[in-house]
Order: structure tokens, then C-alpha cells, then sequence
């Protein structure tokens, strides 16, 4: 029956072949390190998941935002639990991240013809780094406040563009309710548009080019 | 070192990586769900006996609209909150409380002294004094609240 459905959606849509391209396909020998990009994959899912279920309760205002949050924590069935995943999931994102990254470095994973791999790879850190910073202004406790305050101020030391850098980050002299809203926004829109994306980008050329191979010694 | 292979490696894998697969997706769907209805499951809270104010206020045969603040916590915000009832006394002894509240679709009902009747502007639904349907949409009477009188102040139940 399922079998029959399959072949029937097979033969209309051709969904085997996109299967076979993503999950069949033929890879060299290669070690667990090579599990990193996948795992920043599955985190990054988690991220998604865990952050739409959060914003049915949070409100990103200064006279709610943290209230709200504390409200997730304390009040809500399982809030612990969603806020929790989002929390460490966050940083474990960067971690595992960055390990991808220097992965790929040690093996010379980024040489040719991997180049636009690599680029879209360094996009897809900095945009993580930036939902890190945005992410983390959002429960508007102390913290937040200050991290932010002290983050907004190292993005104003260049000198002539630092201090339109910090009003256009602040979204004016001081942080205040207009920051928490852009800052949401753009961790809830901007990033998460520009992540979905690059991943497409990024996961393309992996399936395309093929995963490289781990170096032999005498290379 | 295997006699028999009726599980094939690749069989293996499959089956592993879609009981980890599974059980990570009960892990997160069911709190998920848990997260998204808890709130809905939350009973109101009580409120006790509401003081609406002194019984020399109801004329007698009339339904007197009365109004008293409570304090309502919903999600994390607590306001105060305005509960209004119509008291309705024959004999200046035994009090009826009614719920504004119109039973269709919950608009707030007014006594129109002329016209001798409940109105609910929303859908035309009509209540005679005692709060029983006369015309329109509603499927039941105006709700009731149960009521005391302590030292002539009036109280309801608040639910």
C-alpha cells in the first residue's frame, strides 16, 4: 500500500531520484570529523524548531520582553525545556561550527573546486555569529542589556563610519525599545532568510562537487 | 564469525538511524505540544466573593447594573479587570444575579428600562428581566452568579 503510494508520487513528482542524490550518493572513506557539517545541520533544525515555538510566548518589548520569558521558564508546560534547547543549542551551534570550519582548513577541504563551498560557508559563520548576538539581547535581562551596550559600542570604535554603525545597530544614540524590536526582527527574519538561503547554497555544491577526501600524508 | 545475515549492515543502519530519528522527534514533538496547549489548560482562577456595593441601590423589579475591579493574571500580565452584574430583587430580600454576558456569542448585554428587556446589540438577542430568553439567537438564559447580602453589601461568587 505505502510501496504502491510511493511508486504512484515517484512516477508524478520523482522523489527517488532526489533521495538517491542526497542520501545515496557515493562518498570517499572519510572519519567522524566529517560528521561536524551535518551536526551543525541538525542543530541548526533544532535552532529553527525550538525559536518558532518561543515566539508564541515572547514579546519583544521592553515592558514585556523579560517578563515574558521568565514567564516561558517558569509557567509554561516543557517552557524549560524549549527555552533550554534554544539556549545551549545556540552555543553548541558555534562551537560545532567553528569545528566544521577548522575541519575543513586542516584537510584543505576549501581547495579546488570547493572555493564557493568555503565562501558560502564563512557567510553562513558570520551569520550564526550574528544570530548569537542578536539571540542574546532578547531576554532583556542585565546581561542582555549590557552585552549589547558593550557589543554596540565595539561596532562604534572604527573611526568616521563607527558612529553611524552604532546609531544604525541601537537604531539611535541609546539602547532602548527601538533596539530590542530591530534586534528581534532581525534575528527572527533577516538571519533566518539569509541562513535558509546559504544552507541551500552550501548543501547544493557539497552534493554537486561531491565531499573531498581525507588527505593522504604525502600531499 | 556469522552463520546467518538476516539483517544486512545497510538494513542496520536504516533501522538505527530511523529509531534515533523517531525517538529525537518524541523527544521535542510531545513536549512541543505540551508547550503550545499548556496555557489553554490553566482553570481561572478564583476569585471569591466579589463586594458590588450596598443593596439600597436595587429598585425593586428592576435589574441595576453593578460593577466591581478585580485582579486577573493573564500569562505573565496581572490587570484589573472590570466584572459588571445586573441584580434583580422582587422583595428587597432574595437577590438574582446576572452575568452582562450575552449566552450567544458573549457581547455584553443592556437593560433598556423603556423597552422593559435585556439587549445584546451584536445579534439581537433579548432577555426579560429575569434574564429568559424572549427573541433571537441565544440558546440559554443570562448566566447566573451566586449571590449573598452581609451587612446590606451585595456579593457574588466570582468564577
Amino acid at each position: 500500500m505505502l510501496i504502491k503510494f510511493a511508486d504512484w508520487l515517484d512516477e508524478r513528482v520523482g522523489w527517488r531520484q532526489v533521495w538517491e542524490a542526497i542520501f545515496l550518493r557515493k562518498i570517499p572513506k572519510v572519519n567522524w570529523f566529517y560528521t561536524l557539517g551535518s551536526a551543525t545541520l541538525f542543530l541548526a533544525i533544532n535552532q529553527a524548531v525550538t525559536g518558532i515555538l518561543l515566539t508564541i510566548y515572547y514579546v519583544p518589548t521592553p515592558d514585556h520582553a523579560y517578563d515574558s520569558v521568565q514567564y516561558i521558564t517558569t509557567q509554561v508546560a516543557m517552557g524549560w525545556l524549549i527555552r533550554g534547547l534554544h539556549h545551549w543549542g545556540a552555543s553548541a551551534m558555534v562551537v560545532i561550527v567553528v569545528l566544521h570550519m577548522l575541519r575543513v582548513i586542516f584537510y584543505g577541504a576549501y581547495k579546488y573546486p570547493r572555493e564557493v563551498t568555503w565562501m558560502t560557508g564563512v557567510l553562513l559563520l558570520l551569520i550564526v555569529v550574528g544570530f548569537g548576538f542578536t539571540g542574546y539581547l532578547l531576554p532583556w535581562d542585565q546581561k542582555a542589556f549590557w552585552a549589547t551596550t558593550v557589543g554596540t559600542r565595539i561596532a562604534g570604535t572604527p573611526p568616521i563610519v563607527g558612529d553611524y554603525l552604532l546609531r544604525i545597530m541601537r537604531g539611535g544614540p541609546e539602547l532602548s525599545a527601538v533596539t530590542l524590536a530591530r534586534f528581534f526582527g532581525t534575528h527572527i527574519w533577516v538571519l533566518p532568510a539569509a541562513l535558509m538561503l546559504l544552507i541551500g547554497i552550501h548543501l547544493y555544491l557539497v552534493i554537486k562537487i561531491g565531499i573531498s577526501a581525507v588527505p593522504k600524508k604525502e600531499e | 564469525m556469522e552463520d546467518k545475515k538476516d539483517v544486512s549492515r545497510r538494513d542496520f543502519m536504516k533501522l538505527a538511524i530511523a529509531s534515533i530519528g523517531g525517538a529525537i522527534g518524541l523527544a521535542l514533538g510531545i513536549p512541543a505540544v505540551a508547550y503550545v496547549v499548556g496555557p489553554a489548560l490553566n482553570s481561572k482562577q478564583e476569585q471569591g466573593w466579589i463586594r458590588l456595593g450596598s443593596t439600597t441601590k436595587v429598585e425593586a423589579g428592576v435589574p441595576t447594573l453593578f460593577k466591581a475591579k478585580i485582579q486577573q493574571q493573564t500569562g505573565w500580565i496581572t490587570s484589573e479587570e472590570e466584572i459588571s452584574a445586573y441584580i434583580l430583587s422582587d422583595n428587597g430580600r432574595d437577590y438574582v444575579a446576572m452575568s452582562n454576558v450575552c449566552t450567544h456569542l458573549g457581547c455584553r448585554v443592556r437593560w433598556i428600562a423603556e423597552q422593559n428587556k435585556f439587549f445584546c446589540p451584536c445579534h439581537n438577542g433579548i432577555f426579560d428581566k429575569e434574564g429568559n430568553v424572549v427573541s433571537g439567537p441565544p440558546p440559554r438564559p443570562l448566566n447566573r452568579y451566586d449571590v449573598k447580602v452581609e451587612n446590606n453589601e451585595l456579593f457574588i461568587m466570582g468564577v
